[in-house]
């Protein structure tokens, strides 16, 4: 990382109000991760809280099924059923560091903002979350927890009405309210520090999965999979891993019903970069240059862009991206139930349907790993409406 | 001279005060949108923002939001309001502000965006999204094109430390956010807001403008000594709306505006 960017993607598109803020962010950050005490309060909370470390399950029968060896990283048995609880966790510990009182989110499933919830309702925060009026209708389960938990949902009925609309609606807010308010960015993606900051409180899934294969294999694995809408469970898969070559990464994004539809949210199918929520990277864009609207039967994966970083391991090769459409991935979903007892979030069923393919190609020998960052609990209604009509 | 600079300087000569309006580009269509940019120029106006709509108008409140929206539904896009303004320019010299997001430029690219800005006859450029340091790409494609646009410097009351080097160079007027947030929260100045408009004016050379939040010459009353002048995006567009974008109602606006401003 150089200049606040990762190659020419990533740096800061915010309005003047915001520059100062990120200033202070960074600030803030950069003496948080450097001091062991918030280094040791972070663990603490993610052990005793969050319930970590997370397993990394040999799944015995489909590795039989398929030839190779794979292991799932269960962040779906995390405290509140994602992966999102990692950060959110270390971003509301530097929010407190930094004497905030309130803090907003932006949330497309809805698992960011159970996470931001919860942390809002453990450190006593007072809580706001946005959600576009569709993903409120998809995903009303995680609707009703939040407001358990005493925060108070912000229907976003602005342009689309999902993700990307709640991420304005997020930033616009801050834009306000930064004097007192930090936003806890969800997804690895945002203006600098955001994608860094992200990444750090999410590296913890692959430093564990490092420490756990080399303990059951001996080995690093022969390829990391993990699903992309705007990339946080990935880079946290991936980041340990950057820096060993042999370790192939693997990021998969949904195709929709098809990339030749024009209906998915594949950012990279595009192949055009533009500017977007504070980042630089690839987006969704029609020929006026206006974002294009994502399409995906998971909430979480649906968002017209993906983090700079990202974008920036797709142009130099380091990681492959890939996608998978609604079909391929609720089939993956029924796999995983019937052969191993477990319900994914379908955004996770995604990584799920790609590894399948991809073990084909593998041999017995070789390791796979496959990040399940969610279980499927909140996706029920979903599912049922979609095999419904099968 | 870029008209601009020369407006302001007449202005300094005759010792006034700047007025801008803004509207959303494309709205109640293009034809009116013409129609409006030339009403204003009669009735006085000294600079027009002319507001590109972009799908994902951030710095904007729901006035604004709503606007673009319904713009760009009509179908407005960069190239239209490019051949507006080329119309326009036939018969009015109206200094002309683009004020869009940094993603329609990207995507029309930056060097070909910058030429037919100068061939169309833009003077400025308002980018809420692009700050000081993410502007090196766009600022080289404009040093490298003839008579193109200046690149509007935007500070916010928080900005404090930074305004010494975002008006480095800084050229036409500066954009002073008048609140935190985005455009249309009703007269709701920072708290501070008079020590920081002292602020600005004492580092800026160039005439310092006040936007966000303005509905009135009364809005600024308090205010004249520090400022050059004002700017007045939501109220308009509100205004626009409930008059169906009657050009007496425009230009009245804008007279009475313009009279109180300067009394």
């Amino acid at each position: 990382m150089q200049n606040k960017k990762y190659g020419e993607y990533g740096g800061q598109y915010v309005a003047e109000s915001l520059m100062s803020v990120l200033a202070e962010l960074e600030t803030a950050y950069n003496e948080a991760i450097n001091d062991p005490k918030f280094i040791e309060e972070y663990n603490y909370y993610l052990k005793e809280y969050v319930g970590r470390e997370t397993p990394l399950y040999f799944a015995e029968k489909l590795s039989k099924k398929y030839g190779t060896k794979i292991y799932l990283k269960r962040e779906d048995l995390n405290h509140t059923g994602a992966h999102k609880i990692n950060n959110v966790i270390g971003q509301i510990l530097l929010a407190k560091r930094m004497g905030k009182k309130k803090v907003i989110a932006e949330t497309g499933a809805g698992q960011h903002g159970v996470a931001t919830a919860t942390g809002a309702a453990l450190f006593d925060m007072e809580c706001t979350v946005f959600m576009g009026e569709e993903d409120m209708e998809r995903q009303a389960l995680n609707v009703f927890r939040m407001e358990m938990l005493g925060t108070k949902v912000e229907c976003v009925k602005s342009g689309s009405r999902t993700l990307k609309d709640a991420t304005n609606e997020a930033i616009r807010t801050w834009a306000k309210n930064a004097e007192d308010t930090f936003y806890i960015i969800g997804s690895a993606v945002g203006p600098h520090p955001y994608p860094q900051m992200v990444k750090e409180f999410q590296k913890v899934i692959s430093v564990e999965t490092k420490k756990q294969i080399l303990e059951k294999e001996g080995r690093l694995p022969d390829c990391v999979l993990a699903c992309v809408g705007g990339g946080s469970n990935s880079i946290g898969m991936f980041a340990e891993f950057i820096d060993e070559k042999d370790v192939e990464l693997i990021g998969v994004e949904a195709a929709g019903f098809g990339i030749e539809t024009g209906k998915h949210a594949s950012a990279f199918a595009s192949g055009k970069a533009g500017v977007l929520h504070g980042m630089r990277s690839y987006l969704l864009q029609n020929e006026d240059g206006n974002i294009q609207i994502a399409s995906s039967i998971s909430a979480g994966l649906d968002y017209p862009g993906v983090g700079p970083e990202h974008a920036y391991l797709h142009d130099s090769g380091r990681a492959t991206y890939v996608s998978i459409t609604d079909d391929e991935a609720m089939q993956a979903l029924r796999e995983l139930c019937r052969e191993e007892g477990i319900i994914p979030a379908i955004e996770s069923a995604h990584a799920l349907a790609y590894a399948f393919k991809k073990a084909k190609t593998m041999t017995e020998d070789q390791i796979m790993v496959v990040n399940l960052s969610g279980r499927g609990d909140k996706d029920v209604h979903t599912i049922a409406e979609y095999f419904k009509d099968k | 001279m870029n008209r601009i600079e020369k407006r302001m300087e007449e202005l300094q000569n005759k010792n006034e005060k700047a007025f801008v309006t803004y509207m959303t580009a494309g709205l109640p269509d293009m034809e009116g949108t013409k129609a409006l940019i030339k009403a204003q120029a009669e009735a006085g106006i000294d600079i027009i923002e002319l507001g590109i709509p972009f799908s994902d108008p951030t710095a904007d409140g729901p006035v604004i939001q709503d606007a673009s929206y319904r713009s760009i539904c009509k179908g407005t896009n960069l190239k239209g309001v490019f051949a507006a303004v080329e119309e326009v320019r036939k018969d009015c010299d109206v200094p002309l502000v683009f004020m869009m997001y940094y993603n329609t430029i990207l995507y029309y690219g930056v060097d070909a965006f910058a030429r037919k800005c100068a061939e169309v006859g833009v003077d400025g450029l308002i980018i809420p999204d692009l700050p000081k340091e993410e502007q090196f790409e766009l600022v080289e494609a404009l040093d490298n094109t003839e008579n193109a646009p200046i690149l509007i410097q935007l500070v916010a009351p928080v900005s404090a430390d930074r305004i010494p080097m975002i008006l480095e160079n800084a050229r036409g007027y500066v954009y002073c956010v008048s609140s935190m947030g985005v455009t249309g929260q009703a007269a709701h100045f920072h708290k501070n807001v008079r020590k920081y408009l002292e602020n600005v004016k004492a580092v800026s050379k160039i005439p310092v403008m006040m936007g966000f939040g303005i509905r009135t010459a009364e809005d600024v009353a308090g205010l004249k000594d520090t400022i050059d002048g004002c700017i007045v995006g939501t109220h308009f567009i509100e205004l626009m709306e409930e008059n169906n974008y009657n050009l007496d109602v425009a230009k009245e606006y804008i007279r009475k505006f313009k009279k109180e401003l300067n009394a």
